[in-house]
């Protein structure tokens, strides 16, 4: 854990006047505390593109990536199950133009196979400070609203509650042969995401949404860091 | 050091506003009448400018001349003047002060923060404060009471309240009085100007006289303290929370999914799991689960009996009982057999929920009822489902009152028995769906049968659903509490 690299990020985001960390920036913040994200690489030009996408390994996933851009797939600004150097230089000018006047970069990621999507994220509550929340992810986030939260700073049995409160816990098993997920290494993300809201003020929300299990592996696909408002003067 | 025992059993009592004889009638008269009434053993020593007498005692002209050192002091004077009634009451050597006087920072007016502000300022020389605009408190065992509660019980018992509101707190404290609830305190504090939810906590944790805790709360001062002190009270008492006034999102414009998820009515719920405290959705339901809490033996029950009732009370049993996390096994079938012996025949049924066919069925029958059920070691408790009511009918083919013809003294002495030879607790339910005027009759012979339930110690609830709700959060505290203890 790390938390001095982490500062870093957040110090540069804000030196820069912005609110919100783009999804590159917010993945090296959770790297730094030991959560686990997808493997990708930042470029900003084609020949990058197809470096990266060499090192990276099909197939893969190219995402525009701004801190201007908050919903990245009602733009077209996501590329997935690319097989092809053709496909990423095709991808990658497509990207580019859909962010035209916004600047920034394409993000350049493997692809992580898995059907079951969860989220994990962090909020600041009025009267208890930093709490966790845990839940199923993607598009059922905002339909089911099948969440649980606890108050961080969590302790490991905080984190298992967490998990089995959720109505469709079940997705957590051993569930039509897939593998049981690793809820030691769920806990510890849950903790980890918990630990940056306890020890960095400046950070205000986190969206882990989706986070992928692969196997029985959960891994950070897409991340959302907020940092609070920064007073005047 | 806070000195509490001086200030639920004060011996000299100030009572800081109150009019003489033929004056108008404040809150300090009222308050004085009560304790009176409530036979305070206490000194009390009224006061206001004017002089004269109150109720058969001398009105000090001011708290100096008071000829004694003080306890504690009620003050019900105008806002702009308690900060130098407070004064003069610390100097006086009060240990602590209930202001029921309104008129500070719940107006939000500059003067009423200000105000406020001073009467912080004084605590901290020495004097705590309960209040301002509070009903302050009442402590059965010294006969300090509020104002409207000059007929509470005096006996004392395991549970203590704390709420900001005061009508929340004398709606709880005479409910209590007829389910059955024993007070050793319960407290008012109002705007919580010094001392309130967390050091009050704190304090009902530590304090012997107290075994269960139950707390209304609209909003608290300090979410960090709070949640240290809570998590560490829950681990040694239960503590019942009932919060009020819960919003479905954070107010602020947010960002994320998560945020815009993480409203306090999701998470004042998981802050409260998390600490293993006892969460109640209403004032009856806390009622009944501090009733549970402090007749119960402190232990789960996850197998659990219904005798009685009939048919669908029995299927709304299984249903809420499943819903509290508790079960009722199947009996075998010898010991269905055994205990049918003792049922009228055809229509009873002991499988378990055991229907006993019919509302007369004498109380020896009962008794050997719950003691063959009882020998099944996975039953831990048993709920009695009692459809008194059904007597009236009797006692009007007799000609006699309904409270005349129902056993239910005899009732409560073979349960009493049962729970003491088993060892295991009896729950008892008392339906009453004929409330109306023209069965006032009923509703008064039910009142009689609680109480002669209660005096034996045996819980009673209106419904089966209360019943297995309040009973399911025993099951569930001291199960987890056990669990995380291993």
């Amino acid at each position: 854990m790390n938390k001095d690299s982490a500062m870093g990020i957040i110090e540069a985001v804000q030196r820069e006047g912005r609110k919100v960390l783009s999804e590159y920036e917010a993945k090296r913040v959770l790297a730094s505390y030991g959560i686990p994200v997808t493997r990708e690489i930042l470029v900003g030009d084609g020949s990058g593109a197809a470096k990266a996408a060499a090192e990276i390994g099909y197939p893969l996933v190219m995402k525009g990536c701004s801190s201007e851009i908050a919903h990245k797939t009602e733009r077209g600004l996501i590329h997935v199950d690319i097989r092809s150097d053709a496909e990423v230089q095709k991808a990658f000018e497509e990207i580019m133009k859909g962010m035209d006047s916004q600047g920034g970069a394409v993000l350049i990621q493997e692809m992580i196979k898995g059907r079951r999507e969860l989220v994990m994220g962090l909020t600041r509550d009025d009267q208890f400070g930093p709490c966790v929340m845990f839940g199923l992810g993607g598009i059922f986030t905002e339909i089911l609203k099948d969440i649980s939260f606890r108050r961080a700073p969590l302790e490991k049995n905080d984190a298992l509650e967490m998990m089995r409160e959720i109505r469709g816990h079940g997705i957590l098993d051993a569930v039509r042969g897939m593998e049981a997920a690793d809820k030691d290494l769920l806990a510890d993300m849950l903790i980890r995401v918990g630990r940056i809201g306890v020890e960095i003020d400046q950070v205000q929300e986190i969206d882990l949404n989706p986070v992928i299990l692969s196997g029985s592996r959960p891994v950070v696909v897409d991340a959302l860091i907020v940092l609070k408002q920064r007073r005047a003067g | 050091m806070t000195d509490y025992e001086k200030m639920f059993h004060p011996k000299k009592l100030a009572i800081v506003g109150v009019s003489s004889d033929g004056g108008s009638v404040g809150f300090g008269n009222g308050i004085l009448l009560a304790c009176q009434a409530m036979g305070y053993e206490g000194q009390i020593f009224p006061v206001n400018p004017k002089g004269g007498t109150f109720a058969g005692l001398t009105i000090y002209k001011r708290v100096e001349d008071i000829p004694a050192e003080l306890d504690f002091a009620v003050i019900s004077v105008a806002a702009r003047a308690v900060p130098d009634a407070l004064r003069a009451c610390r100097e006086k050597g009060a240990a602590g002060a209930e202001i029921i006087s309104s008129g500070f920072g719940e107006l939000g007016t500059a003067e009423g923060m200000a105000l406020e502000q001073q009467i912080r300022d004084i605590a901290a020389t020495g004097i705590r404060v309960i209040g301002p605009n509070c009903f302050g408190i009442y402590c059965p065992k010294s006969g300090l009471t509020f104002m409207p509660g000059p007929d509470l019980s005096r006996e004392s018992g395991p549970v203590a309240f704390l709420s900001q509101s005061g009508g929340m707190s004398i709606d709880f404290a005479n409910t209590g009085k007829w389910m059955g609830l024993r007070f050793s305190k319960v407290v008012s504090f109002g705007n919580g100007a010094d001392l309130r939810e967390t050091e009050l906590l704190r304090y009902f944790g530590d304090d012997p006289e107290t075994r269960v805790i139950a707390m209304y709360i609209e909003g608290i001062e300090d979410g960090e303290a709070f949640f240290r002190t809570i998590q560490s009270v829950s681990a040694k008492k239960p503590v019942i929370v009932y919060k009020g006034g819960l919003s479905a999102a954070g107010q602020r414009a947010v960002v994320s999914h998560t945020a815009s998820m993480g409203g306090s009515r999701v998470i004042w719920p998981a802050v409260l799991r998390q600490v293993r405290a006892v969460q109640v959705q209403g004032m009856m339901e806390m009622a009944q689960t501090s009733l549970a809490f402090a007749l119960l033996p402190e232990k789960t029950f996850r197998g659990i009996s219904v005798v009685g009732g009939g048919g669908a009370l029995g299927v709304a049993a299984c249903d809420a009982a499943e819903a509290a996390g508790m079960v009722l096994p199947l009996l075998p079938a010898d010991r269905k057999a055994l205990i049918e012996t003792f049922l009228p025949k055809p229509g009873s049924s002991a499988a378990n929920p055991i229907d006993v066919a019919n509302p007369y069925v004498p109380p020896k029958a009962l008794k050997e009822v719950l003691l063959r059920a009882a020998e099944d070691d996975r039953i831990e408790l048993q709920v009695m489902i009692s459809l008194l009511y059904h007597y009236k009918s009797m006692g009007q083919a007799m000609g006699k009152p309904v409270a005349e013809v129902t056993p239910y003294l005899e009732l409560a002495d073979v349960v009493h028995d049962a729970v003491n030879k088993t060892g295991k607790p009896v729950v008892l339910v008392l339906p009453n769906p004929r409330k109306g005027l023209d069965d006032l009759d009923i509703v008064e012979m039910q009142e009689q049968a609680r109480r002669a339930f209660l005096d034996r110690g045996i819980s009673v609830f209106d419904e089966i659903g209360d019943a297995l709700r309040a009973i399911g959060h025993v099951h569930a505290y001291y199960g987890e509490r056990n669990a995380k203890h291993e």
